[in-house]
């Protein structure tokens, strides 16, 4: 056990910092329901295959539910995104054309105006 | 420079568009001389029915109803000059406001950094060390926070009560039992960001004087159990639970109970038996839990989204808090809404946005575009409808009880044409009675005659003296039911006839369903005109009610048919007849 102060709490980094790049599987009861854990696995064993820079991280549930599985990708050069009812072959599109070619999947991106 | 890139997409309930105006803006784009435009066709930008919209990524801003003929004038103005253009901006649009939802979906609900390095904990620190439980009491008050589990309780009064109380030790309860049907918000903030709750339970047991916490969660919820009993193991291990939180003299110890599910056990008092061990029914109060609660020790018991609430209150201050929302209801609300609604899922809005822009704007409206809505329900079994004429209330306490309903926890159930209210209405009535505890009879035997004459009407066997018991019986049951349960339990019932008597009576006297969900009162039967012998219903029916060759013809036996109207499905020439 480690008993942080609260100072220490100002210095704790996300396990995604800064300029990282990530793919966050939504995996709350509804994107599991809809496949997520699939498609989290397929990312995990695609980003080791090519090698890549990547972070796959699980996410809690972003609210379309209708859409899960969702996905958010973040590379450099690209603004970050969410994906749709991701399924196995999307997914391999996001590495394929996103991930690896920089070019954006058309008709998965679901994306909604928020106020934070 | 970022690549331009702009999402694409055609609103309109007909046709779609965009791929006309998506090469449009390309060649333009090639034209003059950009060659890396991105013109990516989207699934959904939230926005409905506003033709076709295009989110120009780079300055964040949502054109709508765009026309082919704007494509010059967008690459020109927008993307090379870089200036949005007035006319074609996106007005009005309804949003959320995420403070309950801030982490879900951002950080790893499993990882104690990433909620640390959203501010998480920050405002334990804060008020552990900057402030007096009195002055975290104070503060709260000047937020305006009341309780998101379904009355609507003022937060800070509760804790002041439970401070204000004698006891040698005191508890604080998270309420995670959600057991409105259609209702998953708790759910999801346990499942998606845990420790927020966790932070608020520890700020509630600075706040009165606790050093122990229980999150009665129910055993049906297997993902959010896991998740939360692995956030309060990260908080233990790092001395945010336990021991001197953060070094301080303050001290909390947090465990899970689980429910096994019973609806009445989210009540109170139940829920406190349910902890003690006995068995989960309701008791008279007073003695209230503040002040006689958990082993007869003065407790605090809070929903899940109410615990969510606080930690951003101390994070940006009780004044920011009270700026969102409407004079009486601050803050903001999520929603999980359902049924036929284009978009099922959570929403979460400041108190006071209209319903039409949650069902409309932000849901998308109705499942079946044809289709016309009818009303909405909110507050699950306790709650009522609200008739589309009345849509564009504010959504508030205040307004939706002067309307019937409650708030409730967040379940809010849209409903088309093809619903019938009265079915409607015995379905809700139906879960009461079958989770009433059955400890007072107003609830046990109230609940139950009062289904059996729904049972009656839906069957087209209803008199109009139904609706004179029923009220009768209903006003009974809110005035001497033990419970929330009972008290509650008629009002589905009585919002609908409320508002859709006529439906009630079309039941009772026409022996009529016009969404035709009542099957007692459906007649499927074959019209010969119309019928080509095709065989279609009779390989279908799944009872073989259907006999008769080619060239008798076809007809139904009405003895041995279910009314399940799989023969209307699938019949492709209209001749299956529903009466
Ligand atoms: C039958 C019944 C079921 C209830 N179920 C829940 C529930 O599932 N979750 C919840 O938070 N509150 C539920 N409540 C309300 C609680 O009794 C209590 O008012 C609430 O947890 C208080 O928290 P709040 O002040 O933060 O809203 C229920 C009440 C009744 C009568
Ligand atoms: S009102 Fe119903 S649920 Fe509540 S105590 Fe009475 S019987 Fe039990």
């Amino acid at each position: 056990m480690v008993q942080l102060t609260r100072d220490d709490l100002k210095k704790v980094q996300p396990k995604i910092k800064a300029g990282q790049q990530y793919v966050k599987v939504g995996m709350s009861t509804c994107g599991i329901a809809a496949g997520a854990q699939e498609v989290f696995e397929l990312f995990t064993k695609e980003i080791k295959q090519h090698d890549l820079n990547v972070v796959v991280t699980k996410t809690g549930c972003l609210g379309m539910c209708h859409a899960e599985p969702l996905v958010e990708v973040s590379v450099e050069g690209l603004p970050s995104v969410i994906y749709g009812r991701v399924n196995g072959e999307v997914a391999h599109r996001i590495i394929e054309e996103h991930v690896c070619g920089k070019r954006l999947v058309n008709d998965h991106i679901f994306d909604l105006p928020i106020r934070r | 420079m970022e690549k331009p890139i702009i999402f694409i997409k055609d609103t309109s309930l007909t046709g779609d568009s965009s791929r006309e105006i998506q090469t449009q803006l390309l060649k333009v784009a090639r034209e003059k001389g950009i060659e890396d435009l991105q013109v990516i066709r989207v699934a959904d930008l939230g926005i409905y029915d506003k033709g076709v919209a295009l989110k120009i990524c780079s300055l964040d801003i949502i054109y709508v109803n765009v026309k082919l003929s704007d494509a010059e004038k967008i690459i020109q103005t927008t993307i090379k000059e870089g200036t949005p253009i007035e006319d074609l901006l996106l007005e009005n649009q309804a949003m959320q406001t995420r403070i309950v939802l801030r982490n879900c979906g951002i950080v790893d609900p499993e990882s104690i950094d990433d909620y640390i390095s959203r501010s998480g904990y920050a405002s334990v620190g804060k008020c552990l060390f900057d402030m007096t439980p009195e002055t975290v009491i104070e503060e709260m008050k000047k937020s305006g926070l009341r309780g998101r589990g379904g009355a609507g309780f003022p937060t800070w009064m509760k804790w002041n009560l439970a401070r204000g109380s004698f006891g040698d030790e005191k508890y604080v309860i998270c309420n995670a039992d959600e057991g409105d049907p259609g209702a998953y918000m708790d759910r999801s903030v346990l499942e998606g960001d845990p420790h927020s709750v966790i932070e608020g339970m520890i700020i509630a047991g600075y706040a009165i004087g606790a050093s122990k916490g229980f999150a009665y969660i129910r055993a049906e919820y297997p993902l959010a159990i896991e998740r939360v009993q692995k956030a309060i193991d990260q908080a233990y291990e790092k001395g945010l639970l336990g021991k001197d939180i953060l070094g301080s003299k303050f001290s909390f110890d947090l465990e899970i109970r689980l429910g096994a599910g019973a609806f009445v056990c989210g009540e109170e008092t139940a829920l406190i038996a349910s902890i003690e061990g006995k068995r989960g029914t309701p008791k008279p109060r007073p003695p209230y839990p503040s002040d006689r609660g958990l082993w007869d020790k003065p407790t605090i018991i809070n929903n899940v989204e109410t615990l969510a609430n606080i930690a951003v209150i101390f994070q940006k201050g009780a004044e920011w808090f009270a700026t969102i929302g409407t004079d009486k209801s601050k803050g903001t609300k999520v929603f999980a809404v359902t049924g036929k609604v284009k978009n099922s899922g959570l929403v979460e809005i400041a108190m006071g946005t209209p319903l039409r822009d949650i069902v409309f704007q932000i849901s998308g409206g109705c499942f079946v575009p044809e289709n016309k809505m009818i009303a909405v329900q909110t507050g699950g079994p306790s709650g009522g409808v609200i008739p589309e004429k009345n849509f564009d209330t504010p959504v508030s306490y205040e307004h939706l009880i002067e309307l019937g309903s409650i708030m409730g926890s967040g379940g809010m159930i849209v409903m088309d044409e093809d619903d019938c209210l009265v079915d409607i209405s015995k379905f809700y009535l139906k879960f009461c009675v079958d989770e009433s505890c059955g400890k007072c009879a107003p609830c046990r035997i109230g609940g139950y005659q009062m289904l059996a004459i729904l049972e009656k009407i839906t069957a087209g066997k209803g008199t109009l003296e139904d609706i004179t018991s029923i009220k009768r019986i209903a006003q009974g049951m809110q005035k001497a039911s033990l419970c929330a349960l009972g008290q509650t339990a008629p009002n589905p019932v009585m919002s609908t006839l409320r508002y859709f008597e006529s439906e009630y009576l079309d039941h009772i006297e026409k022996k009529k369903c016009r969404a035709g969900k009542c099957t007692k009162l459906l007649k499927f039967t074959i019209v010969p005109e119309k019928c080509k012998k095709c065989r279609l219903c009779v390989t279908n029916c799944p009872v073989n009610a259907i006999s008769g060759d080619r060239e008798k013809g076809y007809t139904i036996d009405q003895e041995k048919c279910i009314k399940c109207g799989r023969c209307f499905d699938v019949c492709k020439f209209e001749a299956i007849a529903r009466a």
